[in-house]
């Protein structure tokens, strides 16, 4: 009986996943890059700047190779170390205790960690300003032992801070990559993927009618 | 021409057009059957940091003359055997009998001889027989200065692993 | 070769008839749409799931102090690691989706009335398992999201009365979640599966002794039935075609649409996450449990909220057959209901807030209302249908014979030869 079939719904059930807890914090409006170059360049800057405090634990000298560094760069960057090792940072967790507060959290999954993660390192870095005091603080996160590493409240001239903010952007594309280093593998799969799918489903489909035509249209129903 | 034969090119027309459907949706489907299987059985193969650990790098300079180094290569024992003239001279000239093959073959500089430190019996790891070669302690297997076996109960003799020179004192072991 | 190699076979087994009479020529109402996919979907998503874990499985440590970093490796160092993990992932959700449309279509089409009862609780204690499975899956990663969900959801078994702070402590295996917690719930959670496969055979040998309900709700004549092959073969393989684009598209993607962000930091005894939430698909259950203010009547609401199901074949007092399909009344409940479960997963996703909570509290009433009124609403379309005669022939003889048809069981009669 076709009357019957009543549809149910289009139930936005996903809309609840995605009500997750919005920020309250005003993020930049950036859209972080993907490209290889950006990876690299912020891959130059994390491992030389930001691996005085932090590590990243989950990233290998190796895997620095994926995103375009070139060997000799790598070779200077990792001194006496394997090439197999874990990017490990300078300070010792207990030094960093002591001298910040906090131990400085591992940078492998920052920006999975949080709602719009890239944007948000972006944010953070771009966002120290001095207040009235004359101490510096961060509009992202106030109240940050985190010194100002990009120097954003030193920059006294629209290209100082222009640079920095490119910086800031490279430095957000990096640990985005860092966070899901396949995420260029799966989406290509994925296209092929999808492609195949609606190619079998289309044949499935003409099949399906193929079959059903020879069905007699006799009975009740 | 019968009237009958356009009707019957149309059925045939249907029942190859109808086989074309089944046939290629099957084996299309099948195609991405297979293909969705091979993830699975390719997450059983060594994972990326194993792969990248099968690399082993031996310094030769501090490795004097008739002494032999042994360094870990893809979980297995690899022996580096920095041979004499003496020696060098013996195993040229010598043959054996149980796995013949020229020791010339199993070194790329004769100085220098790198083989898999494990039995081709059964697999322990044979300890050095003096300035002769060595002996597995287990079933008393013997093999030259070139690695080669002299006595069983070994059949062959000890493996050669892919190697090559970095500079003159410096070994890569393991396919690069 | 072959042909005497089935012989051998069936002199021995009952293979050939078994796929004939259960498969192949397996007798089904010809009208079925669409909504009767999902029952095979089910089952696809499980045996997804089942591989993948199994394949996770290999890789992953559960250890609370190793299992994070096993995921991490997974995901990086082993060969498509990220690619299983996310379709397990996925799967979790994709499994939820497809059941709960599954139990949508059961109760708008009245196919857990008699005789189908046992299919029901059958299904609904697959439901029970399946949560169980899911929950302890979660724990798994390690992260913050899993450990303090856990941490929550097994503190509220110290609602018992009397021995419920001896409960919590044994089902954890620790005074807090932890180590013991992570080891025994992997256990049972690769073991959960298997027992659901069993109850899965139950659920399907009682479908094949009532045979399959359809979009009428009436009992077909046999001459109505189709064979299952190729009829509901190839219609299941096209369905499970349009279920896989969507599934690969969120996998390739949008994987992390259903990984929680809090749950890429590793779990921290001595720190809560600002908002904890559960997965989706325990929104609505878990809305219901924050209503009551009373933490033993939270666990009592939110647990009656999924056993109250099970009294639907007995609630449902209206003769008139089916579902929705001849019932405006039942039509409007059920849409009602759909709205107010949608509305209870917004509430459960919110953090608690004066307004919420009180909509919440309106949305719980109503959800268990709902139930209650159905004897009455069943009761009162039975005296207004049946007095308007507004319903196909086929129905009022069933009426007013007021049993069921059975089966035909000897469906290769022709017309001829039927009365």
């Amino acid at each position: 009986m076709k009357g019957c079939s009543m549809l149910l719904t289009a139930l936005p059930l996903l809309a609840f996943a995605a009500a997750a807890d919005a920020s309250t914090v005003p993020l930049a409006d950036v859209r972080i890059a993907a490209d290889a170059g950006s990876i690299r360049r912020g891959a130059e800057t994390v491992v030389t700047v930001c691996m005085n405090c932090h590590s990243l634990k989950y990233i290998k000298f190796r895997d620095l190779l994926d995103v375009g560094v070139k060997r000799d760069s790598l070779d200077l960057w990792k001194g006496d170390k394997d090439l197999n090792a874990a990017l490990i940072g300078s300070t010792p967790a207990e030094v960093a205790r002591q001298v910040y507060g906090v131990v400085p959290p591992d940078l492998s999954l920052i920006t999975a960690a949080r709602e719009e993660g890239g944007r948000y390192v972006y944010s953070l870095l771009t966002g120290f300003y001095t207040d009235d005091s004359g101490n510096t603080d961060n509009h992202v996160f106030p109240g940050i032992t985190m010194p100002d590493i990009l120097g954003y409240t030193f920059a006294s001239n629209a290209k100082d801070r222009h640079e920095i903010e490119n910086n800031a952007g490279d430095v957000a594309a990096f640990l985005v990559w860092a966070a899901d280093p396949d995420a260029g593998v799966r989406k290509k799969i994925g296209i092929a993927v999808i492609i195949y799918l609606v190619i079998l489903t289309v044949l499935l489909y003409f099949w399906k009618k193929r079959i059903w035509k020879g069905l007699d249209k006799g009975g009740s129903v | 021409m019968n009237n009958d034969q356009p009707i019957d090119d149309a059925a045939e027309l249907d029942e190859g057009r109808r086989d074309f459907l089944e046939k290629g949706t099957t084996i299309f489907a099948a195609a991405g059957v297979a293909a969705a299987c091979w993830p699975f059985i390719a997450s059983m193969n060594p994972s990326r940091d194993i792969e990248a650990k099968a690399i082993a790098t031996v310094d030769l300079s501090g490795l004097a003359a008739g002494k032999v180094e042994t360094v870990e290569w893809q979980g297995k024992p690899v022996f580096v055997f920095h041979r004499t003239d003496e020696q060098i001279e013996d195993m040229h000239s010598s043959q054996t009998s149980l796995d013949p093959q020229a020791d010339d073959k199993r070194v790329i500089k004769p100085e220098f001889l790198v083989v898999v430190g494990v039995c081709t019996h059964l697999g322990c790891i044979p300890n050095r027989n003096g300035a002769k070669g060595w002996l597995c302690p287990c079933h008393g297997s013997l093999y030259d200065n070139s690695g080669r076996v002299i006595r069983g109960p070994a059949p062959t003799n000890l493996a050669v692993p892919p190697y090559r020179y970095d500079g003159e004192k410096k070994i890569i072991i393991g396919k690069v | 070769m072959k042909k005497s190699l089935k012989g051998w076979i069936d002199a021995r087994f009952p293979l050939s008839s078994f796929v004939k009479n259960e498969l192949t020529d397996y007798p089904t109402p010809r009208n079925l749409n669409y909504w009767w996919n999902f029952g095979f979907l089910s089952g696809f998503v499980l045996v997804l799931q089942i591989v993948t874990g199994v394949f996770l499985a290999m890789h992953y440590k559960p250890a609370a102090d190793e299992a994070f970093d096993s995921i991490q490796y997974i995901m990086r160092e082993v060969n498509y690691g990220w690619l299983i993990r996310y379709i397990h992932s996925t799967g979790a959700s994709a499994f939820f989706a497809v059941i709960f449309i599954h139990m949508a279509r059961t109760l708008y089409y009245g196919s857990y009335r008699a005789p189908r009862e046992l299919m029901w609780w059958s299904g609904q204690v697959l439901l029970i398992m399946l949560m169980a499975t899911a929950f302890m899956g979660y724990l798994l990663p390690w992260g913050q999201m899993s450990y303090w969900g856990a941490q929550v959801i097994t503190s509220l078994f110290g609602a018992t009365p009397l021995i419920g702070e001896h409960i919590v402590i044994w089902l954890r295996g620790d005074f807090s979640v932890g180590d013991a917690t992570l080891t025994r719930f992997f256990s049972l959670h690769y073991l959960f599966p298997f027992l659901i496969c069993a109850v899965v055979v139950l659920h399907l040998v009682a479908l094949h002794t009532v045979r399959s309900s359809n979009p009428s709700g009436i009992t077909l004549h046999s001459r109505d039935n189709i064979p299952f092959h190729p009829y509901f073969t190839i219609k299941d393989f096209y369905g499970l075609g349009i279920f896989l684009i969507v599934f690969c598209a969120f996998v390739f993607f949008k994987p992390d649409f259903f990984i929680e962000a809090d749950n890429n930091i590793p779990a921290n005894p001595l720190k809560t996450p600002a908002h904890i939430v559960p997965e989706w698909y325990f929104l609505p259950f878990y809305a219901i449990l924050r209503s009551i203010p009373d933490k033993l009547g939270g666990v009592v609401a939110m647990s009656m909220s999924i056993i109250i199901f099970a009294a639907m074949p007995f609630l449902d007092r209206c003769r008139v057959p089916g579902g929705a399909c001849y019932r405006p009344l039942y039509r409007v409940m059920f849409y009602v209901f759909i709205t107010d479960v949608l509305l209870l997963g917004y509430i459960g996703s919110q953090p608690p807030s004066a307004t919420l909570t009180t909509v919440g509290e309106i949305a719980t009433f109503f959800y268990f209302a709902i139930f209650a009124l159905l004897p009455f609403t069943s009761y009162w379309e039975n005296r207004l249908l049946l007095h308007r005669e507004k319903l196909p022939a086929a129905a009022l003889t069933l009426i007013r014979e007021e049993k069921y048809i059975p089966v035909d069981q000897d469906d290769k009669k022709t017309d001829g030869e039927r009365a």
